[in-house]
């Protein structure tokens, strides 16, 4: 009990609420640029916290982490560039709900599911911290593959109504993530002898791009045509009864998603987001909305990164192991303090763990109150005229990407992953398969070939939690077609002909 | 079907270049004639290879502190990460030799030349180690293999088949694995992880036979009792683990570690690189910056500016055997 009261003690100290609150705002602003990522302002920042108290110091870092997750839900929503790679899943509704008008509610939503999530994953992070760590380190690289796997299986569901396009896209982001060093020898790959691809195509650039420059680039060539897609309104703010009835499962599948995710090593906030968005849309009951302005996807997305944070930490303070680029910046931090983060964290320190919960609980309550009010003023930036908002997104979006490795050459990937994001949009390629294979590929491949390294293909299907995860891959893959044909033959029941005209566009593979 | 009907997306666009152009242009230190008397006249960037938050950066950052106090000029740290650390590298070889862009040297200074990139000790005037992270072996809590000596001689009955996880293909800890068993004459099978932290993870999980990582890595995982440390390659026991034999006393004399320094392009001018090697002399032996690097696990180490530099030329050499050009 002592324990408790003085880590709630520590809180009242004014450098701590001090530092809580210019943590809360900086993270925010830092969600809301593009390019600009968490792990570069809180690394940036941790060099000023350094010869703080532990307690002041991670008063300041750990409100940007939480509080920039609560930022860049905005510009996902507004200008279908997501702030952080976080948000990606985000864009997916959150723009067209923009696109109709529906802003102000797409920004409601995701801000109500980013407080359920965060607060889901700080409750996960109070009670289940240590055992937790302990199955994060069952988790090794065949485990990891075959995780890895399981997600790439999402490719279908993210794809759907479009498959073969899709998949067409998500084969396209497997090969780009295989430019770089091979993860085993080290040797160049599809490098083309272009230093910059050296590190692999640069993932921020690449989704600031597909995204955020692809859209500009959409509505430079649209608006003359009168065919604008720009968001001229805001739209109603508050829910109807039955919207916040209907966005509470969404809301649960995006919490449970988000903190395992998050507690997976080297899986963060972008994972999750993406796995949510697609588990529910597979039990939704409208699973068709989705993609087009879905509420309950919005907010399983948006939950579900929240949620990660908790996870994450969790992996990070009770296991020493960084459970995203963050948390690994934050281990670096924690080490300069002298505090050991690994099971004997809260052991040695019991009153840390509530300090560090009153932390994350604060800072996740004030950037909603943040989200709440600084919704007016969005409204305003909508106002300007086109080209000021055209030039001021691509200005953000260049020096944000720039400032990443201080290298011009991330900036012109950028622009080129805008032209591929236009093409792909005009002639019907969905972008989300691709980021996927980008984001997935690498991780697939590098945790495949540690295992045959070490133990030979046997491995992995000798491995009880790898081979589970491969037959649930398996079945995910096939369940969408098991259900078409179900329902096909359901149909043709009904109509002994067969000859009613499908209901879906026939561009699914033959099943 | 891709029109442009009309300029203004094109000038948004050239806008939006000229301007990102601008501020890469903006880093650019204007060649100048070196004044030694009024050095340093201005801010002083220095290089960083990798990206802000990681141990180099920490190292450079909790340096720069230091040398500010001296200098009496803004150190701006300069992340400039990419293509495995030599896009820094290269970047700083060719910058203009006045004294204001400095960079901080890691150990890949002695690698990358082995692996295709134009990257040797010989680009740079060095200015002074002041870090070194000393490698250490390490093996899962329950591993049959009680000390180094145990893991040698399973490596000997089984050539090629112990399974020793490292940072990376090409770096430090890989060759440090390779280079403990070229030293003992056996043959590990090395597995390449993305970091120290997950190799020491998979050593922790019991998914590999050992680790090689450096010692800051390891540390938190060997105090909890999820792996056990064998030995630590350098030539004195570690304060972090004081505990942990060295790989002489074990039998095996080899030091490997992941040291750091501060150098600047070739060719600068002898008052400044005096006034640099002073500043660098003070800064690595100040309580502030000694104080920072302990607690991190490292090893603040200092050496003079003609030491760092034949060390570095030393670790070229002994690298050669251990690294191949990538691609080949």
């Amino acid at each position: 009990m002592n324990a408790v009261l003085d880590g709630l003690g520590a809180l009242t100290e004014p450098g701590v609420i001090g530092g809580l609150v210019l943590g809360t705002v900086l993270g925010m602003l830092v969600g809301t640029f593009p390019g600009i990522s968490v792990t570069m302002a809180v690394a940036l920042a941790s060099g000023f916290t350094l010869t703080l108290e532990p307690v002041q110091g991670l008063a300041v870092l750990l409100p940007i982490y939480v509080a920039a997750s609560f930022g860049d839900r905005v510009p996902a929503i507004l200008i279908n560039t997501p702030g952080t790679p976080a948000s990606i899943a985000s864009t997916f509704d959150g723009f067209p709900l923009a696109r109709q008008g529906k802003a102000g509610l797409a920004l409601t939503v995701s801000a109500v599911g980013s407080l359920v999530g965060g607060l889901a994953g700080i409750i996960l992070f109070i009670v289940a911290a240590n055992p937790l760590a302990s199955v994060a380190l069952q988790f090794g690289p065949a485990e990891m593959f075959a995780l890895v796997v399981f997600g790439l299986t999402m490719m279908v569901t993210v794809a759907e109504g479009q498959l073969v396009k899709g998949l067409f896209a998500g084969l396209a982001g497997l090969l780009l993530g295989v430019v770089g060093l091979d993860p085993i020898t080290g040797d160049p790959r599809l490098t083309f002898g272009v230093e910059l691809l050296t590190s692999g195509l640069p993932f921020i650039a690449v989704i600031i791009g597909l995204f955020g420059i692809a859209e500009v680039f959409e509505q430079m060539l649209t608006h003359r045509k009168g065919e604008s897609t720009v968001i001229t309104q805001m739209g109603r703010w508050t829910p109807t009864r039955e919207e916040r009835r209907r966005i509470r499962k969404p809301i649960a599948i995006g919490s449970g998603v988000g903190v395992v995710v998050g507690v997976m090593p080297a899986a963060g906030g972008d994972i999750a987001g993406l796995v949510s968005w697609t588990q529910a849309r597979r039990s939704s009951r409208r699973p068709e909305e989705f993609g087009k302005g879905s509420l309950e996807g919005l907010a399983a997305a948006d939950t579900a990164n929240n949620a990660q944070v908790g996870g994450a930490l969790i992996t990070s303070f009770a296991l020493g192991l960084p459970g995203d680029s963050v948390s690994a910046v934050l281990l670096g931090s924690m080490i300069i303090w002298g505090l050991t983060p690994g099971p004997t964290l809260f052991r040695d320190h019991p009153d840390l763990i509530t300090t560090v919960s009153g932390i994350l609980l604060l800072a996740t309550a004030l950037a909603f109150l943040l989200s709440l009010l600084r919704l007016r003023g969005v409204v305003r930036l909508l106002d300007l005229p086109r080209h000021y908002l055209w030039s001021t997104i691509l200005i953000c979006c260049a020096v944000g990407t720039y400032s990443i490795n201080n290298n011009p050459g991330d900036v012109l990937v950028m622009l080129i992953a805008g032209l591929v994001g236009l093409a792909m949009r005009r002639y019907g390629f969905p972008a989300g398969p691709l980021v996927l294979g980008l984001l997935l590929g690498p991780l697939a491949e590098a945790n495949l070939r540690r295992t045959l390294v070490i133990g030979g293909p046997g491995e992995i299907f000798t491995n009880p939690i790898a081979a589970a995860l491969l037959v649930l891959s398996v079945l995910a893959l096939a369940w969408p077609l098991l259900r078409r044909r179900t329902r096909a033959s359901r149909a043709a029941g009904r109509t002994p002909e067969g000859s009613l005209p499908s209901p879906n566009p026939p561009e699914g593979p033959p099943s | 079907m891709v029109v442009f009907r009309r300029t203004a997306p094109a000038t948004v666009l050239l806008g939006a270049v000229l301007i990102a152009s601008a501020a890469c242009a903006g880093d650019r230190t204007p060649a100048g004639s070196a004044e030694a008397e009024k050095y340093p006249s201005k801010d002083i960037h220095l290089i960083v290879h990798a990206a802000a938050g990681g141990a180099s950066d920490m190292t450079a950052r909790a340096l720069a502190t230091e040398l500010e106090k001296d200098l009496g000029r803004s150190i701006v740290v300069e992340n400039r990460p990419g293509a495995s650390g030599s896009t820094a590298m290269k970047f700083l070889a060719s910058a203009e030799p006045d004294g204001y862009t400095l960079g901080y040297l890691p150990v890949e200074v002695s690698m990358l030349g082995h692996r295709g990139y134009e990257v040797k000790p010989g680009n740079y005037t060095m200015l002074g180690q002041v870090v070194n992270v000393p490698a250490v072996v390490v093996v899962p809590a329950d591993s049959p293999n009680k000390s180094l000596d145990d893991l040698i001689k399973a490596a000997k009955s089984k050539p090629d088949e112990v399974s020793v996880a490292n940072s990376g293909p090409g770096s430090i800890w890989e060759a440090a694995t390779t280079l403990l068993g070229n030293q003992a004459g056996v043959g590990f099978k090395p597995v390449p992880f993305d970091g120290g932290a997950p190799a020491v993870a998979a050593a922790a999980g019991d998914k590999v036979d050992a680790a090689v990582a450096g010692v800051s890595e390891v540390a938190p995982s060997v105090k909890d009792g999820r792996v056990r440390a064998l030995a630590v390659l350098d030539a004195e026991r570690s304060k972090e683990l004081p505990d942990v034999p060295t790989g002489k006393e074990e039998g095996h004399d080899i030091t490997v570690g992941g040291w750091g320094g501060i150098g600047a392009p070739a060719g600068l001018p002898q008052p400044v690189a005096q006034r640099l090697r002073d500043a660098v002399s003070k800064a690595a032996q100040a309580p502030g910056f000694t104080q920072t690097l302990t607690n991190a696990g490292a090893v603040p180490t200092y050496r003079s500016a003609e030491e760092f530099a034949s060390f570095a030329e030393q670790e070229y050499t002994r690298f050669a055997d251990v690294l191949q050009p990538s691609g080949s």
